[in-house]
């Protein structure tokens, strides 16, 4: 359990604290800002301020619901990796690679020594932190999935790519820190997608967060969860969050044979469902991982990033994930 | 000893230049209902022409169609069948690649050649023998949600793929397939499942008449599977070396009893191969292989590349062979 680490930094959540992925959708009128821009019709100053302005609607809006820890909603982002990518030295973009169907996306080369060009996410962290008083997480994209989801043309192998990235990141992490962060969210989406190379996966996380004074969240798909879960509690971070919210996988049985020693974020919304979960589906998924974890260790979030539904869908996923806490927490509070 | 250079399967259907982007835009055009199936069909035929002849301008001896007409490796054949609804994206394997995914409703039933069309179309138009791939019955096995009671379990859905997989190879056979690639990469995934995989061969090759199969496997380390592989009943075994350091040396320690398929070029990755990194792989290993005709490949289908480096890596494994063939 890390409340401890979480009162040294200062800070003092409820019970179930809540917090969301990352993303959200864009307003509509972002979304015709960035096609604009993309056809050199508006400028990035006209872009950056309707970029600001939804940013501080998603803070105001992750208030107005209850959110505990806030996100800056990624207005400012396309691609997870490529906002990294198209900032930092040693990339290039390749020509158009298809992803499904009609979809094709330029996807990264490591073409020479990947370096950290200077803050890359800090302007956003410092406005979003300005609007609110209630903490907002730090967060980027970790070296491994930035190394898988790029070409490699450079490094000898994957691992040597995946921790010149760590070191790179890690450069970002402490200056969110001393920006004033407290809680920092890595993304690893691609952290499970082949288990033989988790331990290097590891080494790479070690780099980013040994030594510095943050609480660590990191974010994974489950992928082959089963088979890397008792490697992944190695990971030098204070809490997994993990997309279970609709998982078949007997976690009963994996955390019998491996106590689970971190906190979980329990992804108990399925963003890629346009549903909204009633507070009772919700609830049910708690209670689930009640059974198997103490209340302390347990945050509450969306499965993923919520910037595939609609501004309402977001909304009301949101809201009622947070009827479904706060009628747990008053319960708890009464046993 | 022969040593063929043959495309593996998929191929980027579009590249940068607007010429190369006519498909993308074909396809956007067909949804919005702005051109009709007929026009939609004659772009396609056309992508379809410029990449087998880039594959044969390259220096390849055996081209594909690129895969051009499929929205993947699952649901390609399988949606065309009985018995099958097709369902949202599952990513495949570790590539950022996704497919849809079937779900088997009923019985599974063959309604008629799914691919037969497709070989005859891309070899009337191209220069050098075509090359057929087909999904094994693992894989799709593997990739499918399976809903319908009929089956039980996965060895009774992979034996009913198994059935419709057969009479697809006999009517490519009968249509003048000379070579047909089985793809299995999931059996690297599964390995105690080789027998499973193999009794799925054994009754497709069955039907196979005089063409000869491949089996493909790849995204995974075949030396685990590979004294198990060398008992299938196909003429050819199709490897992916980017997985493993150590299959070169157990080739070349082994040999084989089949003719391989080298892929050594990684085709999920923009890195050039350097000749002095596959020459010596090649050296030690064919000699050890029985079959007149082995093949120079990519490691899987070149459809995770960007075309322009697809096209560079066709015309490597060019430069690599004749390396081979002039010192060899």
């Amino acid at each position: 359990m890390s409340r401890a680490k979480l009162k040294d930094l200062g800070i003092d959540l409820p019970i179930f604290p809540t917090s969301t992925v990352g993303s959200f959708p864009k307003p509509d009128y972002l979304v015709e800002a960035r096609a604009k821009f993309a056809k050199a019709k508006i400028d990035r100053k006209e872009l950056e301020e309707l970029e600001r302005r939804a940013t501080a609607f998603w803070i105001k809006t992750q208030e107005e619901i209850g959110l505990d820890v806030l996100v800056d909603g990624e207005m400012y982002r396309g691609d997870m990796v490529a906002y990294f990518s198209d900032l930092m030295p040693g990339f290039e973009q390749s020509g158009l690679v298809r992803s499904y169907g009609n979809r094709y996306y330029h996807k990264p080369i490591i073409v020479g020594e990947v370096q950290w060009p200077g803050p890359m996410t800090i302007g956003w962290w410092r406005y979003a932190q300005g609007l609110t008083k209630r903490p907002v997480k730090g967060m980027v994209t970790g070296p491994y999935t930035v190394m898988d989801w790029s070409f490699n043309e450079y490094y000898p192998d994957r691992r040597s790519a995946c921790l010149a990235l760590a070191r790179a990141i890690r450069r970002e992490v402490e200056v969110l820190l001393e920006a004033g962060a407290k809680i920092i969210q890595i993304d690893e989406p691609a952290l499970s997608v082949r288990p033989e190379e988790l331990p290097f996966a590891i080494e790479a996380m070690h780099l980013v967060t040994d030594g510095l004074p943050a609480y660590f969240i990191i974010h994974a798909c489950y992928g082959a969860f089963d088979a890397i879960y008792s490697q992944m509690l190695k990971l030098p971070v204070h809490n997994l969050d993990l997309a279970i919210s609709h998982s078949t996988l007997n976690l009963m049985a994996m955390f019998r044979r491996d106590p689970f020693t971190k906190d979980l974020s329990l992804g108990v919304l399925d963003v890629h469902s346009h549903q909204v979960e009633t507070p009772e589906t919700i609830r049910s998924r708690i209670e689930k991982a009640l059974k198997l974890l103490p209340k302390e260790s347990i945050w509450i979030d969306p499965d993923c990033g919520l910037k595939t539904r609609t501004v309402e869908e977001a909304r009301g996923k949101l809201a009622n994930m947070l009827a479904a806490v706060k009628a747990l927490r008053a319960e708890s509070a009464v046993n | 000893m022969e040593l063929l250079l043959a495309n593996h399967g998929s191929y980027p259907r579009i590249g940068d230049s607007p010429g190369q982007q006519r498909l993308r835009r074909a396809y956007a055009q067909q949804e919005r209902g702005e051109i009709t199936s007929k026009e939609f069909e004659a772009i396609q035929t056309s992508v379809i022409q410029e990449i087998v002849e880039e594959q044969a301008a390259a220096g390849l001896d055996l081209v594909t169609d690129g895969q051009i007409r499929w929205y993947d490796p699952i649901s390609h054949f399988t949606g065309q069948l009985d018995g099958i609804k097709i369902n949202g994206l599952l990513r495949f394997f570790d590539t950022n690649f996704y497919i849809r995914q079937p779900v088997v409703v009923d019985q599974v039933v063959w309604k008629g050649p799914v691919l037969v069309e497709e070989f005859r179309s891309a070899q009337a138009v191209s220069p050098k023998p075509v090359k057929v791939v087909v999904t094994g019955p693992y894989t799709l096995g593997q990739f499918s949600i399976l809903e319908s009671p009929r089956y039980r379990d996965l060895p009774e859905l992979v034996a009913a793929y198994t059935e419709v997989l057969s009479k697809e190879v006999e009517a490519l056979a009968a249509a003048g397939a000379t070579l047909i690639q089985i793809d299995e990469p999931s059996i690297l995934q599964h390995p105690g499942d080789a027998g499973l995989a193999k009794a799925g061969l054994t009754r497709i090759a069955s039907r196979k008449g005089r063409t000869r199969l491949l089996l493909a496997t790849y995204f995974g380390d075949a030396v685990p599977l590979y004294e198990a592989l060398q008992a299938f009943p196909v003429d050819a075994l199709g490897f992916d070396f980017t997985y493993s350091r150590e299959l070169g040396d157990l080739i070349a320690r082994r040999g084989s009893d089949k003719a391989i398929a080298f892929g050594l070029i990684d085709g999920r990755n923009t890195r050039m191969e350097r000749t002095e990194e596959i020459l010596p792989i090649l050296r030690r290993a064919l000699p050890k292989v029985k079959g007149a005709t082995s093949y120079l490949t990519s490691s899987c289908g070149l459809e995770y590349l960007p075309r322009d480096k697809a096209q560079l890596k066709l015309k490597k494994m060019a430069a690599i062979r004749a390396e081979f063939v002039g010192r060899g």
